[in-house]
């Protein structure tokens, strides 16, 4: 839909120039460009508009597909929180943290001896940890389950994290160690000659100079985090004192509400928005993170 | 795979450029802390013990269980390669895996095409940019279950909101194979399109302004401009853009379970159904190893042919 665009513009102002002047007018040049953003703008945000709205409708408007349709109501928050979403929040926060906090040091760690220390095997250490950001998730389900099982470990926060931090790690090493090598080697060996040990050059120069990284690498890991659900629905669904929003959403419709489509939405936007905050505020980071992943610098 | 731990480094690869090794020499006196090389084992160490523990040692977990029958949980028999054959034998395997790489093909290449189209918007410079940028990374923000709800809703019959909008009738979008196909496709398209984008756009900036002066100076059209100019010049994050998307893209669960209630069968949502939907730990062990030697190995054939863009060269040891 968004690719045709910029040929759909039928000249506004229907003035033909010179052969091939039309194209160079700025005036339509300009009408075009607004035409194609108005189309990239209504294809990422329409979606949303449709989510909050139908989030506002009570059971009889939600049987018509006219989203502005009336009588609205607040009814669909109020069944929401009665389920106890807002504990499922709690649930999800706690559990992207603690993946955060856990995958970022041990892979700032990993990260610093890749990028700086006299390793030896450094660059198939390197390409080993490239190789392994593209581990498929759920050829972990299937031992994990069994596992956890036998373990009675099933339906806890761990059975989350742990392979959460497995799971991260390959990327946030990758990325980490894309931004040591950036920090410029005569601050660490200034802090050499002035006498500090490796370990204190790492944790007084490196990592605070790391900083902005280390912070764009730790966004990506809760992103990532918050959003998983192939893990937390096979090996943490059954508990809802445990269960994470994207389970419970997933698995909104079968708790047997009438129209499920209000409180699902409804839970849903109170998801959404302070991701999008979240998203506007870190924008800058979230970028310069995927380009650390996704580009050698 | 002999990892780095142990003895110190036979030939090692470290930077050539580096300064006059000093450690070994240097007299350390008690107290100044660990060496370099030390320290660098201590940490690397908790990243492969996790990585180990936790990744590698339950898929070689799966792969000898793999190797057995089960009763629902308990281990019975030891039957070789029986379950590989049962799968590589079973229809519903190689249609999971058609409909897996179908999806990956075209999911990609439409994600890619608009990928493109943000990313060229996102980089032009005009009044609003950042407002755009925020606009577009909104689909990619949103947690997957999200997407997959709000277009599942979208698409199904009742009340039908994408059927009456578009006029299209009573179209059940979700309920036979193809039309769930191309929803499926559609949600993952509006989800990652950005996600392309943004990694587009990072290559995209590092084009200098002066290449595409010359050219204009030339008399190079848009057109022309574009072919010869960005796209040579972007290759490497195209690459990078493709190994991503579609490594991703092979390993497709949320959108399918969710969409369809897990009927569109990929091989994630094969072998997720086959341990906890309908547990049979045979099949799952197996399917799990399957999975990830498919996987990884079409992850290794990319990462092997654009390696070099990604990790740098082997001596540069940044």
């Amino acid at each position: 839909m968004a690719a045709t665009a910029d040929t759909g513009p039928a000249p506004p102002q229907a003035a033909p120039q010179k052969a091939g002047g039309l194209r160079n007018d700025p005036r339509v040049q300009m009408g075009g460009q607004l035409l194609g953003l108005a189309v990239v703008f209504a294809w990422c945000i329409f979606p949303f508009l449709w989510m909050v709205m139908v989030s506002f409708q009570g059971t009889v408007a939600l049987r018509d597909a006219n989203i502005f349709g009336g009588p609205f109501t607040t009814g669909n928050y109020t069944r929401v929180f009665e389920e106890g979403f807002m504990w499922n929040l709690g649930n999800s926060i706690f559990v992207a943290l603690s993946t955060t906090v856990i995958s970022i040091l041990v892979a700032s760690l990993a990260a610093y001896a890749i990028a700086r220390l006299p390793i030896a095997y450094k660059f198939t250490i390197l390409a080993g940890t490239l190789v392994a950001t593209v581990f498929p998730p759920v050829s972990l389900v299937p031992p994990l389950f069994v596992a956890f099982n036998a373990l009675g470990q099933l339906n806890t926060y761990q059975a989350m994290i742990i392979p959460y931090v497995a799971l991260t790690l390959p990327l946030s090493i990758f990325i980490l160690t894309t931004f040591f090598a950036t920090i410029p080697k005569e601050m660490e060996e200034a802090a050499k000659v002035d006498g500090a040990t490796p370990f204190q050059t790492f944790v007084r120069v490196v990592v605070p100079l790391a900083a902005p990284g280390v912070f764009a690498a730790a966004i990506l890991v809760f992103v990532y985090a918050v959003n998983e659900y192939l893990i937390a629905f096979s090996l943490a669904s059954g508990d809802p004192n445990v269960m994470t929003v994207t389970v419970a959403i997933a698995t909104l419709d079968r708790v047997g509400f009438e129209e499920p489509i209000g409180t699902i939405t409804a839970a849903s936007t109170i998801v959404s928005i302070p991701l999008i905050i979240f998203a506007l505020a870190a924008q800058r980071w979230i970028v310069s993170g995927l380009t650390a992943g996704g580009v050698k610098g | 795979m002999s990892d780095s731990t142990p003895q110190g480094a036979p030939g090692s690869v470290t930077e050539p450029g580096a300064p006059a090794p000093p450690e070994a020499e240097r007299p350390r006196p008690q107290g100044e802390g660990m060496s370099e090389r030390a320290l660098g084992r201590a940490f690397l160490t908790p990243a492969f013990v996790v990585m180990g523990l936790l990744a590698l040692f339950p898929i070689v977990y799966a792969a000898y269980e793999s190797l057995f029958d089960f009763d629902f949980f308990t281990r019975t028999d030891f039957v070789g390669l029986a379950n590989y054959v049962d799968q590589l034998t079973s229809p519903r395997f190689w249609s999971a895996v058609f409909v897996t790489i179908a999806f990956t093909v075209v999911s990609v290449t439409l994600e890619f095409i608009v990928g493109m189209i943000f990313a060229l918007i996102m980089n032009a410079a005009f009044k609003g940019r950042n407002v755009t940028r925020a606009v577009i990374l909104l689909p990619w923000v949103v947690p997957t279950v999200i997407a997959g709800q709000m277009w599942r809703y979208l698409f199904e019959q009742r009340p039908g909101y994408i059927n009456e909008w578009l006029g299209l009738g009573a179209i059940d979008w979700l309920g036979s194979g193809a039309s769930m196909f191309w929803a499926v496709v559609i949600a993952d398209w509006w989800k990652t399109a950005p996600f392309v984008g943004l990694l587009l756009l990072a290559g995209l900036q590092t084009i200098p302004n002066e290449v595409y002066e010359a050219a204009r100076v030339d008399g190079a059209t848009w057109t022309q401009r574009f072919r010869n100019v960005t796209l040579p010049l972007l290759t490497p994050s195209i690459v990078v853009a493709l190994l991503f998307r579609s490594v991703d893209a092979l390993r497709i669960f949320d959108l399918a379970d969710i969409m369809t209630n897990a009927r569109l069968e990929t091989l994630s949502v094969l072998a997720q159904r086959s341990i906890v939907r309908a547990p049979q730990p045979d099949i799952a062990n197996t399917l799990a190893v399957l999975t990830f030697v498919m996987i990884m190995g079409i992850g290794l054939i990319f990462i092997a042919m654009m390696g070099r863009d990604v990790v740098g060269e082997p001596e540069e040891g940044s």
